[in-house]
C-alpha cells in the first residue's frame, strides 16, 4: 500500500461560471459589468463577472440593487441548458486524471488525487494541469485549492480565484488557518459567525483554542463538534464520487405576488411536474414531499408530509403539495415564491411495494392517500415523459397548465441540495427569475 | 364515600381499570380513575377518550359515593398492599387508604372533570362468543393494519356480524386479513374499531377467559367479560369494500412446511432488512421454493427448500417483514399459498393436515413488490 499523499484533496471551482460562459459565448461582452439572471422586477442575480463584482455585486443580489450599484450593468438572460452543457465538459476534463471526483454543482467539485500523483505528479501539479487544459479546451477561467482536506481545498480555492491557485502544505495548515476569520470555516453561515462573534470568537485559531464543551453551547451539540474540528485542520469528509441527491425539488419566485388560490394551485401543479420529472430522469423516488411557501413579507413557511412508501409519480407529488397548500389555508395571502421538493430519496426503479385498490370505498374528500393509489398513472406518466424527452419544448402535461404561456424549462432546479454543510453554491441557481 | 373491600379483587379492578390510563395524558381527568361505591358494588373506570374500561366489584359500603384518583399512583399502591382488607374513607378531595398497618391519603381530582364514555344502553344487540377465539381471531387480522394515520380508516378492523358469524378484516393496503368466527349467540352490525383498541379487548379476553359479550352502537363498540368492560369509539368513514380484492382465481398452489418457511426467510432476509424496502424474491418450481434476497451494500442470500407445486412455475417478491407477518397468523403446520403472477396479490391460508384438522377461516391476502 502507498502511504496516504499528505495533500490530496483539490477543490476545483469555476470563475463567475454562468457569466463566464456568457462573456466567452459573445466576445461583446468580454471586459464588461455582466450579470446572468432576469431582468425583471423580481430578478434575482445569479451569476455575476469580474467586472461586476467590483461595483459590489454578487450572486443572490435583486437585479434592482444591481442596477442601481452599476448604472452600465449588462443584463443577461441565463441559459441553463447552455451551462450544463459546458460543465459536463468540465467534468470530463475532470474525470479524466484522478480516481475520485465529487461534483458538487454546475460549476464545482471535489478530487482526491491521492492516487493519481505517480502518473501525474504532485496535487499542485495536477491543479495546474487541470486549469490548463479547462483554459484551452473549454475556454473558462477556473480556481484550484489543494489541501489536506475538503474543507482546506474549498477555502483555498476561494482564496485563489480569479483565475489562480492556492497550496498550503500539510504541516502548515494549522498555522495558516489560525488568522482566519470564523467565517471562512465550511458550515460557517452568516448567522452562526453572527453568533461566534457575539462570544468573541473573531479568528479560527480562537475556535481551535476555545473547550469543546463551550463552543457546543454557544452553536449546538453537531455544528459546535464540527467548527472545532475544522478550526484544527481536521475534516474527515471523504471525497464521494458522485454523491446521490439528498432531495429533488423545484421553486419559483414570482413577478408579482400571487393570492389568487387557482394561480396557487397550478403552479404547485406545475412545480410538482418539474419535480416528478426529475426524480424519474434521475431514476430515485423519495417518501417526504415539501411545500415551501415565501409570503412578500418574506416570512417563509415550509410545511412536509410523509408518505408509507417512496413515490416517483407527479401526481402523488402534486396531490400531497396540494394538500399542504390547502392546509396552510392562506385567505389570499399575497405569495412571492413557491417550492415544492421531495427528499427521503431512494432508488426508484428498483423495489416497490405494490398496493390494494383500497381506495374504492371511500368518499371522495377526505383521505388525500386514497387519490394516490391508482396505478394507472404511473404508465401515464411514464408516457409523457418519452413524449417531452423526444419533443423537445412539446410535452404532454395536465390540462390545468395548458393555457401556460412560461416556459417550462423556467422552473429553477435545485439538485443535490446536500445537507447542513454546502453552502458553496455561490453561483448556483436558487431563484428563478422570469425572462 | 367509606368503603371496605378485599385486596386482590380492588387491586384487580385498579388493574384492570387503568389500563387505558398511559404515562401522558392530554387532560389531567384522563389520569384519573374514577371509583363509584353504590348498592353495595364498586365501580371503577378510567378511559383515554378512545377506550373506557370499566369493572364492578362486590365491596361493604358504609357511605356511598364518588372520587376521582391518580390512576397510575393507585395502581402502584394497591400492587403493594399486604394481604389485608382496603379500607376507604373520605370524600372527592382527600381519601385515606388503609391496608394493614398502612395508611395513605391521596387527593383526590374533580370528580366533574371525568369524561364518561356511554355505557351500552340494556336493549342494544349483542353477540357472544369463546373470549380466546375472540383473541386468537383479533391477533391474527388486527396486524395487517396500518399504523399511518394519515389514512384513519386503514388504522381498524372492520368488524361485521352477520349470518351467525363474526369477520374481522384489516388492510393496510400493502396486505389485507380476513377471518371469519362463529358466534355462539348471534348478532348482525357493522363496526370500524381502532385496531390498537381492539388488540386491548383481545389482550383483556386473553387474560379473562370464559365468553365476550360483544354490544354493537351507533358510534361505539363494547366488549363485555362479566363484571368487566371495554367501551371503544369507531373510526369514522367507510371500511374498503375488501371482499373485491379478493382474488376469484389463480393460476399456481404451493403447499409448503410453514415452520421451514419461515425460517428460511428469517435466514435470507437478514440481507434485506436494514435496507427499506429490499424485497425477497421466492421462485417457485419444480418442487421447490428458492428464496433469494440481494442487498448491494451486504451481499446477497440463498435457499432452498422442498414444497408441493401445482400449476405453473413463477418468481415473485415480498417485502419479507409482511410476508412473516402472514405466515405468522396462519398457525397451521403447512400453509397454502396461491398465486396468479409475479404482480398479483399472493393468498395465504392454512393447510388442514389430514381431513379432520378444523383450520381457521383466514385469508391473508399480500401485494408483491415489483422489482425492476
Amino acid at each position: 500500500m502507498q502511504p496516504r499523499h499528505p495533500e490530496p484533496i483539490l477543490h476545483v471551482d469555476m470563475d463567475a461560471f454562468y457569466a463566464s460562459v456568457e462573456q466567452r459565448d459573445d466576445p461583446e461582452l468580454k471586459g464588461q459589468p455582466v450579470v446572468v439572471g432576469g431582468a425583471g422586477g423580481r430578478g434575482v442575480v445569479a451569476a455575476a463577472s469580474y467586472e461586476a463584482r467590483r461595483f459590489g455585486i454578487h450572486s443572490a443580489m435583486p437585479m434592482v440593487r444591481a442596477r442601481r450599484l452599476c448604472p452600465g450593468l449588462v443584463i443577461v438572460a441565463n441559459r441553463f441548458d447552455r451551462y450544463r452543457e459546458v460543465s459536463r465538459q468540465v467534468m470530463a476534463i475532470l474525470a479524466d486524471i484522478p480516481p475520485l471526483v465529487e461534483p458538487l454543482s454546475l460549476d464545482e467539485a471535489f478530487l482526491d488525487v491521492g492516487g493519481a500523483v505517480r502518473l501525474f505528479g504532485e496535487p499542485p501539479e495536477i491543479g495546474e494541469l487541470i486549469r490548463t487544459r479547462v483554459r484551452e479546451e473549454v475556454e473558462l477561467p477556473c480556481s484550484v485549492g489543494v489541501g489536506p482536506t475538503k474543507s482546506v481545498a474549498k477555502l483555498l480555492s476561494d482564496r485563489a480565484k480569479p483565475d489562480g491557485l492556492v497550496h498550503w502544505p500539510a504541516g502548515e495548515v494549522v498555522a495558516r488557518l489560525r488568522p482566519l476569520p470564523v467565517s471562512d470555516l465550511w458550515g460557517a453561515g452568516p448567522r452562526t459567525v453572527e453568533r461566534l462573534e457575539s462570544f468573541g470568537f473573531r479568528t479560527v485559531g480562537q475556535l481551535a483554542d476555545a473547550e469543546l464543551r463551550t463552543l457546543q453551547r454557544v452553536v449546538g451539540e453537531a455544528l459546535g463538534g464540527q467548527l472545532h474540528q475544522l478550526a484544527r485542520g481536521i475534516d474527515p469528509r471523504r471525497v464521494t464520487p458522485s454523491e446521490p441527491a439528498r432531495s429533488i425539488s423545484g421553486e419559483r419566485t414570482f413577478d408579482h405576488d400571487v393570492d389568487d388560490p387557482a394561480e396557487l394551485e397550478r403552479q404547485v401543479l406545475k412545480l410538482s411536474e418539474t419535480v416528478g420529472r426529475r426524480l424519474r430522469a434521475s431514476g430515485v423516488a423519495g417518501r417526504t414531499i415539501t411545500l415551501k411557501v415565501r409570503f412578500d413579507t418574506f416570512e417563509t413557511v415550509t410545511r412536509s408530509s410523509t408518505l408509507p412508501a417512496p413515490t416517483d409519480r407527479t401526481r402523488d407529488v402534486a396531490t400531497i403539495a396540494l394538500d399542504l397548500l390547502a392546509g396552510l389555508r392562506l385567505e389570499r395571502a399575497r405569495v412571492r415564491l413557491l417550492g415544492v421538493g421531495v427528499s427521503n430519496l431512494g432508488e426508484g426503479d428498483g423495489a416497490r411495494q405494490l398496493t390494494l385498490d383500497t381506495a374504492a370505498e371511500e368518499g371522495p374528500s377526505p383521505a388525500v392517500a386514497a387519490r394516490l393509489a391508482d396505478p394507472r398513472w404511473e404508465r401515464v406518466e411514464r408516457i409523457a415523459d418519452s413524449v417531452a424527452e423526444r419533443f423537445q419544448g412539446v410535452g404532454v402535461s395536465y390540462a390545468a397548465l395548458l393555457d401556460d404561456q412560461d416556459d417550462p424549462a423556467e422552473v429553477a432546479p435545485r439538485r443535490e441540495d446536500r445537507g447542513a454543510h454546502d453552502h458553496t453554491s455561490t453561483s448556483d441557481q436558487r431563484e428563478e427569475p422570469d425572462p | 364515600m367509606k368503603l371496605r373491600a378485599e385486596r386482590t379483587e380492588f387491586a384487580d379492578a385498579v388493574s384492570w381499570a387503568t389500563r387505558t390510563v398511559g404515562a401522558r395524558v392530554t387532560l389531567p381527568a384522563l389520569s384519573g380513575v374514577l371509583l363509584e361505591a353504590v348498592d353495595g358494588r364498586l365501580t371503577c373506570q378510567a378511559t383515554d377518550l378512545e377506550v373506557a374500561a370499566e369493572i364492578s366489584i362486590p365491596v361493604e359500603i358504609d357511605e356511598p359515593g364518588r372520587v376521582l384518583l391518580p390512576g397510575r399512583l393507585l395502581a402502584q399502591l394497591v400492587a403493594r398492599f399486604p394481604n389485608a382488607p382496603v379500607n376507604l374513607e373520605g370524600d372527592a378531595d382527600r381519601v385515606e387508604i388503609t391496608c394493614g398497618r398502612a395508611t395513605f391519603h391521596v387527593r383526590g381530582m374533580q370528580v366533574e372533570d371525568f369524561p364518561t364514555l356511554a355505557a351500552p344502553t340494556e336493549d342494544a344487540a349483542q353477540g357472544v362468543l369463546k373470549a380466546d377465539a375472540f383473541a386468537r381471531l383479533v391477533s391474527q387480522v388486527a396486524r395487517a393494519a396500518s399504523t399511518d394515520d394519515g389514512r384513519p380508516v386503514l388504522t381498524g378492523v372492520q368488524l361485521d356480524a352477520s349470518d351467525g358469524m363474526l369477520t374481522a378484516a384489516a388492510t393496510d393496503s400493502y396486505r389485507l386479513a380476513v377471518r371469519s368466527v362463529a358466534f355462539d349467540q348471534a348478532v348482525d352490525g357493522v363496526a370500524l374499531v381502532p385496531a390498537r383498541s381492539l388488540q386491548e379487548a383481545a389482550k383483556a379476553a386473553g387474560e379473562v377467559g370464559g365468553n365476550v359479550t360483544v354490544v354493537l352502537e351507533e358510534g361505539q363498540v363494547s366488549f363485555l367479560f362479566g363484571d368487566r368492560r371495554l367501551t371503544t369509539k369507531l373510526i369514522e368513514g367507510s371500511f374498503p369494500n375488501y371482499r373485491a380484492l379478493l382474488p376469484d382465481a389463480h393460476e399456481t398452489t404451493v403447499v409448503v412446511d410453514r415452520a421451514g418457511l419461515s425460517e428460511a426467510l428469517q435466514r435470507v432476509a437478514i440481507v434485506a432488512m436494514g435496507q427499506a424496502n429490499t424485497p425477497v424474491t421466492l421462485h417457485f418450481g419444480d418442487g421447490s421454493v428458492d428464496l433469494q434476497a440481494t442487498n448491494q451494500e451486504m451481499g446477497d442470500a440463498a435457499e432452498a427448500l422442498p414444497a408441493e407445486i401445482d400449476g405453473e412455475g413463477l418468481s415473485i417478491s415480498f417485502n419479507p417483514a409482511f410476508l412473516l407477518a402472514g405466515l405468522d397468523a396462519t398457525g397451521t403446520e403447512q400453509i397454502r399459498i396461491e398465486l396468479r403472477d409475479g404482480l398479483k396479490p399472493a393468498v395465504l391460508k392454512p393447510e388442514a393436515d389430514g381431513d379432520d384438522e378444523r383450520i381457521d377461516d383466514l385469508t391473508y391476502l399480500l401485494m408483491p413488490m415489483r422489482v425492476s
